[in-house]
């Protein structure tokens, strides 16, 4: 598949250095000790370590952020059942027969059934390790959130490695790079939530699909099971995946299943396919104790949540939606708005590159197929056994797909096609390819005039400083405009849109799930008393515990309603504009006493009762 | 081509440090805005904000002295006489599309516009203004008998942590027979606008209505108003018709049919012949059933 020279030259230096280091090493001891082994190990295979080393940065850019951006109202509730579960981990571990017996399990794991277990397993057990075990986390928040973090890091390690053996080492950087700078994907990638879990399992799972294809055997087809069924375990967009495998399947294995169903009337499935049908809902019903009593039921109640899903209110240029239709422009719309217009940009040439690749492979086949051959292209393109593009391209359509269907809520605002977003980001990659080539191409024509010879070129150093330094240009206001939209992601808008001003000048949503409550503390610290009662409105009453017991907020003593409140707070949405109105009826005032923004826009506004409450 | 892609970057970055200092309005010129505004405005005029998302802003700075509920949670604009538009980004309020502009000044990155209202008319009375119990009586009709509603003031009921909240039930209210109540709230209208209202609600089931009975009200060439309801039910229009009917004199003066679903809309009914007159004005509403209606009425001058 790769046609990229850069590439190819790449590992083939790695390789061929650490040979060299390898003869050099057994001319000196004839039996290499293992560090010694390991280290041409690692030279020889620096591509694991290269995405390891990018997502490292990014966790510690989250871990080194989360204490300043507030809990989101779903946050609220998984911290309630993360902690319900340890309790049920903990009885596993001091008396496992009555953890299994069916009274424990319901009593426990019935709250927030539904949606599955394992993040939530996973938020308990990193609580239960790095906050009370090990004390690594000062914060019980950022110890339910390490997972969610970590899986950030694997999305984008995953990326970089999809990245760079699909296309190139460079394509990798840029996707992972372009990943990790999407200030919604930022904002995500703080919480105690599935959504970042979700987009990193989504692009594990199908890189699993891609190397058990690629690389054959056991070994592999039974990881894409186990990776299936965690994926399945972790967010219900999992259902959509056998839409990605299935039709790629077909088309790469279709013609020898056909030759082999004909010759032995029997389909040979792709092993990886069997293992996802059948460990993935195995893996699945495993994880979740809930299941484990009244499975079929239960699944099916699982289901009927997603399927008949109520819709929340969301606005969007202008207009709340509160249920089918939902605007078909709604996705292109909001991914224009919210991710980088650079990423999009490369995303477009990457993507128009690798289509035309497509559609070369599709006229070739076509012209065999009918004995002739077109025009176009002129010669046959490298033939992907795996077909590559195709997978890319249908993970991104069935991640987006369904968001242009008029009955899918759209609530959820960019986060519910996260899942596309890495294979966006590696197509992005490959559009940096293309355009660093024309760079490398223009600085070689400049270096030519400026020298006597006429075969000027940079030299290794140099070429790698000059490809961040394009890198750099390139990615300097996404990099800019991610770091700056921290703590209010979901209000951010990309520079092209306007920025957060852009944002509500279109009329698009502001923020959701009350989350940026915190970011009053500065001014509630001045200018509140210990003990004063507080409308928090939108922030779930669980997300506002969590804030007090961590003194994230001053002192105050939360309050369901406006007509109990000294103080009240409204999150500016439209749909939220009722509450507003609703406190200058209870408060005889328009007049908030302070109004906090995010580049001039409003976010909260804060009241203060001035006549006695009756 | 290819090679002129990082200027898309550079581009990204320039804007975004734009966005993100100098288009930022510093707080500064909102005080000098205020204070020019607050140098001119009479009791006649309206403040707005522009765009209606920079509102609370605008109200922060400027208060309720200038730009108080009622100006904010206005029924229209058709009562005021100049408008002071205080607005940032070059954004202007559809609500003063054909205004005549008289004059426009800036104070740093604010433009105060000032508009001359083209069909301004005086209010005479504001209903609103006469809810409490020395102008208003209110009464429950059920199948024919009246039973006189109560006034109290009490604490209001505002709503919860839930959304949509409903509209809020004011601390002062008259509290009649089966729950219902009369008070004035600000409308959370289709429109997602604020509306100061009367709300009558809720009847409940049946064929209940509401008769309030304004005391001294000055009568102008005709009654101007407004009716809506709580957005939660308007957004899912229904075949239901709320009705308010007005009297005067023992004549009836109109009635306005609210369809569920239309919005905050307006009606007018022409009182030539009571112009300058002062006595009772009554208004009856009835089909509220459960929802939270809410209507505004004024007398003015000037002929629809």
């Amino acid at each position: 598949m790769s046609e990229e020279a850069d590439a190819k030259e790449a590992k083939e230096s790695d390789a061929a250095a650490a040979k060299k280091t390898d003869a050099a090493e057994e001319k000196k001891d004839a039996g290499p000790d293992l560090s010694t082994r390991l280290r041409a190990w690692v030279r020889a295979n620096p591509d694991p370590f290269i995405g390891g080393g990018i997502a490292l940065v990014y966790v510690i850019w989250l871990l080194a952020t989360a204490r300043s951006l507030g809990f989101s109202r779903d946050e609220g509730f998984y911290f309630g059942a993360s902690s319900d579960y340890s309790r049920w981990f903990t009885m596993l571990l001091e008396t496992p027969s009555k953890a299994i017996d069916r009274a424990s399990i319901d009593a426990i794991w019935t709250n927030n059934h539904e949606h599955p277990s394992l993040m939530k397993s996973l938020f308990a057990i990193s609580h239960m390790l790095f906050h009370d075990k090990w004390k690594l986390f000062d914060d019980d928040s950022t110890a339910f959130r390490f997972p969610g973090m970590m899986m950030m890091g694997l999305a984008l390690w995953v990326t970089y490695m999809f990245g760079t053996r699909a296309y190139s080492r460079r394509t990798g950087v840029i996707a992972a790079v372009s990943l990790g700078l999407m200030p919604r994907v930022f904002y995500h990638a703080h919480l105690a939530c599935f959504d970042v879990p979700i987009m990193a399992m989504w692009i594990t799972c199908i890189y699993v699909y891609w190397r058990a294809d690629k690389e054959g055997g056991l070994g592999w087809a039974l990881l894409a099971g186990v990776v299936y069924g965690l994926t399945l375990e972790t967010k219900h967009n999992a259902w959509m995946l056998p839409a990605v495998f299935l039709p790629h399947a077909l088309v790469v294995h279709g013609q020898a299943m056909s030759r082999h169903a004909a010759r032995s009337s029997r389909i040979p499935v792709p092993t990886s396919l069997v293992a996802m049908a059948t460990i993935g809902p195995a893996v699945f019903v495993l994880l979740w104790p809930w299941l484990w009593n009244d499975t079929l039921p239960r699944i099916q109640e699982y289901v009927n949540f997603h399927v008949h899903h109520e819709y929340y209110n969301i606005e969007f240029l202008g207009q709340t939606y509160f249920g089918p239709p939902s605007p078909r422009s709604y996705m292109p719309v909001m991914i224009a708005a919210t991710v980088p217009t650079i990423t999009l940009v490369l995303f477009a040439l990457g993507a128009f590159d690798r289509a035309r690749v497509l559609v070369a492979q599709l006229s070739v086949w076509a012209g065999e197929a009918i004995g002739r051959r077109f025009s176009w292209p002129k010669s046959a393109p490298a033939r992907d056994r795996q077909q590559t593009d195709l997978l890319v391209f249908l993970a991104i359509a069935v991640a987006l797909g369904p968001f242009l269907l008029p009955r899918t809520p759209i609530f959820g605002g960019t986060k519910h096609w996260i899942t596309a977003y890495p294979f966006l980001a590696i197509l992005a990659g490959r559009g940096f390819d293309l355009v660093w080539k024309r760079v490398e191409l223009l600085i070689g024509r400049l270096l030519v005039v400026r020298s006597t010879t006429d075969a000027a070129t940079l030299d290794g150093t140099r070429r790698l400083v000059a490809q961040a330094a394009v890198a750099l240009v390139c990615f300097g206001g996404a990099l800019a405009a991610t770091v700056h939209s921290h703590p209010f992601g979901l209000s951010a808008y990309v520079p092209f849109a306007g920025g957060t001003a852009g944002g509500a000048d279109l009329g698009l949503n502001r923020q959701f799930w009350g989350f940026t409550t915190e970011s009053l503390a500065p001014w509630l610290a001045e200018n509140s008393k210990p003990g004063e009662t507080f409308y928090f409105m939108d922030t779930a009453w669980a997300s506002w515990v969590r804030m007090q017991e961590e003194k994230r907020l001053p002192p105050l003593r939360g309050v369901g309603s406006p007509a109990d409140a000294e103080l009240s707070i409204v999150h500016h949405e439209q749909h939220m504009n009722e509450v507003d109105y609703n406190i200058w009826t209870e408060y005889r005032s328009s007049t908030p006493a302070y109004v906090l923004t995010h580049d001039g826009v409003p976010i909260i506004s804060v009241y203060r009762r001035t006549h006695a409450r009756r | 081509m290819l090679a002129a892609v990082p200027l898309v970057g550079i581009v990204e970055l320039g804007l975004h440090v734009k966005q993100t200092t100098s288009d930022i309005v510093p707080d500064e010129d909102w005080l000098a805005a205020r204070d020019a505004v607050k140098a001119k405005l009479q009791p006649d005029d309206l403040v707005l904000f522009a765009p209606f998302w920079a509102d609370p802003i605008g109200r922060k700075w400027f208060g309720d002295e200038l730009s108080g509920i009622k100006r904010e949670a206005r029924p229209d604009e058709t009562r005021f006489h100049f408008a002071y538009e205080v607005g940032i980004r070059g954004a202007h309020r559809a609500e003063l599309e054909g205004w005549k502009k008289v004059e426009e000044r800036s104070t740093g990155k604010i433009t105060i516009g000032v508009y001359e209202n083209p069909s301004f008319a005086k209010v005479r009375s504001d209903l609103v203004d006469l809810v409490g119990p020395d102008r208003l009586t209110v009464a429950r009709i059920d199948n024919g008998a009246e039973v006189p509603c109560t006034w109290q003031r009490g604490p209001g009921q505002p709503g919860g942590l839930g959304v949509p909240q409903g509209p809020a039930i004011p601390g002062d209210k008259f509290v009649c027979s089966g729950g219902a109540t009369v008070g004035v709230a600000v409308l959370h209208a289709l429109d997602h606008h604020p509306h100061l209202c009367i709300f009558a609600t809720p009847m409940g089931a049946g064929n209940a209505a509401v008769r309030m009975r304004f005391a001294g009200v000055t009568f102008g060439a005709s009654l101007h108003g407004h009716s809506g309801v709580q957005w939660v039910n308007e957004r899912t229009p229904s075949p239901e018709r709320i009705t308010v009917a007005f009297s005067a004199f023992d004549r009836p003066i109109g009635q306005n049919v609210h369809r569920v679903g239309a919005g905050w809309t307006g009606f007018e009914f022409p009182t030539p012949e009571l112009v300058g007159k002062k006595g009772d004005l009554v208004a009856e509403v009835s089909g509220a059933g459960p929802h939270a209606y809410c209507f505004e009425a004024d007398t003015r001058d000037g002929a629809p």
